[in-house]
């Protein structure tokens, strides 16, 4: 891999990352929030593959597994909190769930 | 005596007072008259019998064997260093002290029991009794230097509280206030002279082991030279301490006020305890005093010089409590001179004879009180020697006494006193001394008799006195046994008597032991026997012109005493109706100024710095609590953006700073 793709890999890494925090930032829809998230998460992953690749070793392949372990549990977490938020609030619009601040 | 004996008296002698006290306070009211009664008396008659066996037990001991320290409690030990035992003596001296008060005491707590009879505070009454006992006692037997000053600091509550007993009354507040604050001035003074007795007396004979127990400063100032600037300075201090305590010059001020506390707490702790707990000082420490000779001089003028002030002031004061009060300053003043010469036993003789006139003087006075419906002005009375008879001659047989008449009590304590005076001492000072000694005995006849021919003879001034009525019999009971003992008890204590295998020895020979034991300085010799019967002649000769005079001047009126008061020098009679000006000059140089310094820091100080600093922080924090307060929005978005903002702004740092 030539140090023009390796750096190709990073610039796109941190781009998808980009969107995906500006995603979680601006959208009102947790699942689309959650779509976010995944997108930051395999930009992380995509980042751990490049630098495995590069330093020719494998703990960044093993890294991104057990990103995508994580990342699995995580949304199954994530959508039945969605689903008992949606039960108890009638509404999937973050910026109308803020008893956070009482 | 045997320690386990002597730590049962002390115990007991200490837990009766303190157990009554701590009983009335507890479970005493208005309601139970009778039991506050019974526990405030029979815990202080109790304390006097214990006190009594105890004398009698010691009588049988050879006098060599009389003293005996216990220690009861170890307080604290500092890591081999430092070490503070609650440790008691019971001696020749302590146990006069404890008879003194316990009995006299407990004849004023009879007494009390009639003077409170319609008062609403009985239960507190005793219950500050009984402590202001306890206190006392504590004070005496203490033979350590940190517990005497416990016990020391104690009697002067107990009297801030009793003098403030009429808590309802401005003056009487305000009274007991000026009494606490001028007795801290002496233990002030006598917690310093403790820090220079450890720091000094225990260094010399090498020991690390400070300790403050008396019988340990005793034996380790022996090894001070004659003189010593240590010792000297130690002495000082201690003397202020008595000074404040014994209300003498220039602390001397608060006495008088003290009157406005009931009756027999002016007869309690107002003549006969608690205000001879000076001289009993000075006598305590006398290997001290004995080492520091510009002190005892110091103390012995100090003492005439008040003296002879109050006996000045007493002359012209128209309060019957407040002329007694002066009285006692007066003869105090006289007790404290005899300490200052190294006369210990002559003063210690004269504060128990005094403590039996004097308390039947106050207790008089109350008879009087009571029968006027709570008039202490003199000049509204006269002619109450018809109403009230027995009070009239209890009252007469205290002036004597006071006076100095031969055969009453204190004719012997004090021509013993100023005899000691005469040829003992530094020659043309001590003669001096003696000379204005013997014008107090005038002065003291002077006034003892214009207030009793005042107050009993003559024609009623007013009304009241003719509607006057005698005390009951639990008033009179008290006071008849006081002028018993004003009477005889000169003879009691002058002559040695022997029966069985008790020997009872006259009262100077009985308190030699403690005296002599340990070191004299050149002032405590004996005096001579013609000394002695000069003094005796001369001070009698003087105590009758006094006695003699008051009678013509206000009995008979030939000359009147206006007519001879106009006769003497104005300023005179102004500086002895104004006590000396000492409470305009205290008021003056001290009170105005505090309270300026007071009023200052009222204006500027407390709203400007301290308000200003206190409120500045709560609006600081009240401030940032507004700046922050939009920030905390309940929004995930928010919080989440802000972790970005913070790690965006954390890694630039990381970069540019650590990288780099």
């Amino acid at each position: 891999m030539s140090t023009g793709d390796f750096q190709f890999l990073l610039f796109l890494g941190t781009l998808l990352f980009m969107i995906g925090a500006t995603g979680v930032l601006i959208r009102r829809n947790p699942l689309v929030i959650f779509m976010s998230i995944e997108l930051m998460l395999n930009s992380v992953n995509l980042v751990l593959v490049a630098y495995g690749r590069a330093l020719n070793s494998l703990a960044g392949q093993v890294f991104a597994f057990m990103v995508i372990v994580v990342a699995a549990a995580e949304v199954v977490v994530g959508l039945a909190m969605v689903t008992r938020v949606f039960r108890a609030e009638h509404t999937l619009d973050v910026d109308r769930l803020d008893e956070m601040k009482d | 005596m045997s320690q386990g004996f002597v730590t049962t008296v002390v115990l007991l002698v200490l837990g009766f007072p303190l157990i009554g006290s701590l009983i009335n306070a507890a479970f005493g009211s208005a309601k139970r008259r009778g039991l506050v009664n019974i526990v405030g008396t029979v815990s202080i008659g109790a304390a006097f019998v214990v006190s009594a066996v105890a004398l009698i037990v010691m009588l049988t001991a050879a006098s060599s064997h009389r003293a005996v320290t216990v220690t009861l409690w170890n307080w604290y030990v500092v890591g081999g260093s430092l070490s503070v035992a609650f440790q008691a003596t019971l001696d020749q001296l302590s146990i006069i002290m404890l008879l003194v008060v316990t009995g006299v005491g407990f004849l004023i707590h009879v007494y009390s029991v009639g003077y409170m009879e319609h008062d609403e505070g009985v239960a507190r009454f005793f219950a500050y009794m009984n402590f202001f006992v306890f206190s006392m006692l504590f004070l005496v037997l203490a033979a350590d230097l940190v517990f005497l000053i416990i016990g020391w600091a104690l009697v002067a509550v107990s009297s801030y509280f009793l003098i403030g007993f009429w808590y309802e009354r401005p003056s009487a507040v305000a009274a007991a206030r000026k009494a606490f604050i001028t007795q801290v001035i002496g233990d002030v003074a006598l917690v310093i002279a403790a820090f220079l007795i450890v720091t000094n007396v225990m260094s010399p004979i090498g020991t690390h082991i400070y300790s403050l127990s008396m019988p340990t400063i005793f034996h380790n100032v022996a090894s001070f030279q004659y003189g010593s600037s240590t010792v000297t300075w130690i002495c000082l201090l201690l003397a202020i301490g008595a000074f404040a305590k014994s209300a003498q010059f220039p602390l001397h001020t608060w006495l008088p006020d003290a009157m406005e506390g009931p009756t027999p707490v002016s007869a309690l702790i107002h003549a006969a305890t608690m205000v001879t707990a000076g001289v009993y000082l000075i006598a305590r420490f006398h290997p001290l005093f004995d080492r520091a000779p510009i002190i005892q001089g110091l103390v012995a003028c100090v003492g005439i010089g008040t003296s002879f002030m109050a006996g000045i002031i007493a002359l012209s004061q128209v309060d019957i409590k407040r002329v007694i009060a002066y009285s006692t300053m007066s003869q105090i003043g006289l007790m404290i001179y005899a300490v200052g010469m190294g006369a210990y036993a002559a003063g210690m003789y004269h504060l128990v004879t005094h403590a039996f006139f004097k308390a039947l003087l106050f207790l008089g006075a109350g008879n009087v009180i009571h029968a006027m419906h709570d008039e202490q002005d003199i000049r509204v009375m006269g002619g109450l020697g018809k109403r009230l008879k027995i009070t009239e001659k209890s009252f007469l047989i205290g002036s004597l006494a006071l006076s100095g008449i031969p055969l009453f009590a204190g004719w012997f304590s004090k021509e013993n006193l100023l005899g000691y005076g005469v040829l003992n001492g530094p020659g043309h000072v001590a003669l001096l001394l003696y000379i204005i000694g013997v014008c107090i005995n005038v002065l003291t006849g002077l006034y003892a008799f214009r207030l009793w021919a005042i107050v009993f003879k003559g024609e009623p001034q007013t009304a009241r006195p003719a509607a006057a009525h005698e005390a009951p019999r639990i008033m009179l009971v008290p006071v008849v046994i006081l002028a018993a003992l004003s009477a005889i008890a000169g003879f009691f204590l002058w002559w040695p008597v022997a029966f069985g295998s008790v020997r009872v020895q006259d009262f100077t020979q009985f308190l030699s032991p403690v005296f002599t034991s340990i070191t004299s300085g050149p002032l405590a010799h004996e005096p001579g026997v013609a000394s002695g019967w000069i003094g005796m002649l001369v001070g009698t000769a003087m105590s009758l012109i006094g006695v003699g005079g008051a009678l013509r001047l206000w009995l008979r009126r030939e000359p009147d005493a206006e007519t001879v008061a106009s006769r003497i020098p104005r300023f005179i009679t102004q500086l002895s109706m104004h006590k000396f000006y000492f409470d305009e000059l205290y008021d003056a140089a001290i009170v105005r100024p505090l309270r300026a310094v007071a009023k200052w820091c009222r204006k500027l100080i407390e709203p400007e710095i301290m308000d200003g600093w206190v409120e500045g922080v709560g609006i600081g924090v009240d401030d940032l609590g507004n700046t922050l307060q939009p920030f905390q929005s309940g929004l995930i978005r928010d919080y989440i953006a802000y972790m970005v903002f913070f790690a965006l702004l954390f890694v630039i740092i990381i970069v540019g700073v650590v990288v780099r």
